[in-house]
């Protein structure tokens, strides 16, 4: 290729004319929105890189002082670090598969559901939109080991420790919580997916003699798997952003039993004011939620629905 | 676009549907005319023993979420001592003096409310008024690079709460932007603006392209048939975009936990500053909590259609 073939390339790019003005038109839409995400990600990105790689001190101006590899060393060779790992990773498995299977289950009962539906299911939403800083005060009103209902009504049953107060129990009530909120969140994709399995199928099944056990396992959750995945998806992308329960009930404790990775790390920013390990640790969690979103989109993408 | 293998009829029709519309609303049984008759078919005849345990699951369901909320409502209406009281009480003479300790005394509502409305509301509009031509631009796009850009938007939504704030809050404190409005807004930027480009160009992808060429064909130029076509029909795009934001950054706890100051603390952090050494004042609490939650609800609702497909970033879309 010599050089006046690559002077004409554009010149000719430019002439014919409509895709190259499509592309300009729908570059210059996008400029307003791109550029501010890009200045409010970038920049704070490569902030937590540089901060990765220093000692940040706030005292007396800020300062960022370099300190190699020190903050990543720590990071590799706290024994503690893989203990709040193994427990986000368990606290990530318990929410989000009481989730899934609660939401189908939910799903497909409201799905048979013929009168009143809609009531029922706006009801069942409701808690989606709470904010969870509530639904974490609300949870220790609710377990306030004087007068909480819940503390009462585990008294009727024969339980009656200090729910918040246990290793055990905090954890199971933290999972509970959030549960609580986000279970409906998988009910509404399953339902959206149940009501798109075109009515035939299911007669087919049952015209060839399937029972209801056998069209619901072989015909009706094979055919929203998708949209299972999605919810999957949508709500462990969720899961990794927010902490906000934990912070306001039980604060990591009883003992670390729910100090999950973000907890750690606010902890470990706002209270240590160690800056430079949270950064690897912030780090360490945007990985984990790049190789989740990353699933997403191969997803739409292998549907033909890559945007 | 839906990932469901079949079609969906409902996001097919709304297109074409919306401009019929105006001219009276279809009546919802014809919509629902497939779901009604499949329900004819004798498959369909639920057993009565498969009806009982469907209505336990969903009595169970219902009580499991509405307990914690009623009692919460209840509660910010009952009289101190019946809050604290060891025994649950039921019946009680209201009180509406939670929610004027709110406003009165040591506590001062208003500015908190004030800081939340302008933070979530100035977010949701900057988001959607940004997001509409992002979104409408990477919809209709043809550049290469293109997947690497959504790819791009999707993961700056879905990067940890935790780990934008480390950074942010040193650049905020370098511009003097903690305990700012703008600060907060901005901060609520970083995970609204990616989410209302992404859903926006979801809703607009959805459109029939042939729609704006027609507009084009008719002199129009570019602009025109995006703010005079593309727009208009994507009305419930940008108020579920709308909502949806307002509810995320209303919410928010966390960025408003380290940016905010007394001059820009929401109403979470109001809720969180009755939790003192001290106790708990419960029945503000109550109080506090209905407040920041009611309104959200009710917007949710509204968009409840569309919620689905808002919560999915359009990977799903149906009821």
């Amino acid at each position: 290729m010599n050089a006046s073939e690559d002077v004409r390339e554009p010149l000719k790019r430019r002439r014919n004319g409509a895709a190259s003005r499509h592309v300009g038109f729908t570059g210059r839409m996008m400029l307003p929105g791109i550029v501010p995400l890009a200045a409010l990600t970038v920049l704070p990105f490569l902030t937590i890189v540089v901060m990765s790689f220093s000692d940040v001190r706030l005292l007396g101006g800020m300062r960022l002082d370099f300190a190699g590899l020190k903050n990543w060393g720590r990071f590799f060779t706290d024994p503690d670090m893989g203990w709040f790992w193994l427990r986000t990773a368990g606290y990530f498995a318990l929410t989000l598969g009481l989730e899934m299977v609660l939401g189908v289950v939910l799903a497909l009962c409201v799905w048979r559901l013929v009168r009143g539906r809609n009531l029922v299911l706006s009801l069942l939403l409701l808690p989606m939109f709470v904010a969870p800083v509530i639904v974490g005060l609300l949870g220790r009103f609710l377990t306030d080991p004087t007068f909480g209902l819940y503390t009462w009504l585990l008294e009727r049953i024969g339980y009656d420790g200090d729910l918040l107060g246990d290793t055990f129990t905090a954890f199971a009530a933290v999972v509970a919580m959030d549960v609580w909120e986000w279970t409906p969140l998988i009910a509404l994709i399953t339902l959206a997916g149940l009501s798109a399995v075109p009515p035939t199928l299911r007669e087919a099944a049952a015209l060839d003699g399937a029972g209801r056990w056998q069209t619901l396992r072989h015909i009706v959750l094979p055919s929203i798997s998708n949209v299972l995945l999605v919810a999957l998806l949508i709500r462990a992308m969720d899961a990794i952003r927010y902490f906000d329960i934990i912070w306001v009930t039980t604060n990591g404790g009883p003992a670390n039993a729910t100090k999950i990775v973000p907890v750690r790390l606010y902890e470990t920013a706002f209270r240590f004011f160690d800056f430079g390990y949270a950064a690897v640790v912030g780090l360490a969690m945007l990985f984990a939620s790049i190789v989740v979103a990353r699933l997403f989109v191969r997803m739409l993408d292998r549907k033909g629905l890559a945007r | 676009m839906s990932v469901l293998d079949t079609p969906n009829p409902r996001r097919a029709e709304s297109a074409g549907q919306r401009e019929t519309a105006e001219q009276g609303k279809r009546p919802a049984s014809t919509r629902r005319a497939p779901r009604g008759g499949s329900r004819s078919s004798p498959l369909d005849r639920t057993g009565t023993g498969t009806r009982i345990v469907i209505l336990v699951v969903l009595v169970l369901a219902l009580l499991w979420t509405l307990v914690p909320l009623v009692w919460m409502v209840l509660s910010s209406f009952k009289p101190a001592t019946a809050i604290t009281s060891a025994e649950p009480s039921w019946s009680f003479t209201p009180t509406g003096e939670h929610y004027a300790g709110l406003f009165t005394g040591g506590n001062e509502l208003i500015p908190y409310l004030w800081h939340s409305v302008a933070a979530a509301g100035l977010s949701a509009v900057l988001s959607v008024v940004l997001g509409a031509p992002a979104g409408y631009g990477l919809a209709r796009s043809e550049m290469r690079g293109k997947r690497h850009l959504s790819f791009w938007i999707i993961s700056t939504r879905m990067a940890p709460i935790a780990a934008v704030v480390l950074p942010l809050f040193l650049m905020f404190r370098q511009v003097g932007l903690i305990d700012t409005i703008p600060g907060l807004v901005l901060a609520y930027m970083t995970f609204n603006l990616p989410f209302a480009i992404w859903l926006l160009s979801s809703f607009f992808s959805d459109l029939p392209p042939a729609l704006e060429e027609s507009a084009l064909v008719e002199g129009c130029t570019r602009w025109q048939a995006f703010r005079h076509v593309a727009l208009p029909l994507t009305k419930p795009g940008l108020v579920t975009t709308f909502v949806l934001c307002l509810v995320f950054a209303w919410n928010d706890y966390a960025f408003a936990l380290v940016f905010s100051g007394p001059d820009s603390q929401t109403l979470p952090i109001a809720a969180s500053q009755l939790v003192t050494q001290a106790g708990i004042d419960w029945g503000q609490l109550c109080a506090i909590g209905t407040f920041v939650v009611v309104p959200m609800m009710l917007a949710g609702l509204a968009v409840r259609r569309w919620l689905v497909t808002g919560l999915t970033l359009g990977a799903v879309t149906g009821e």
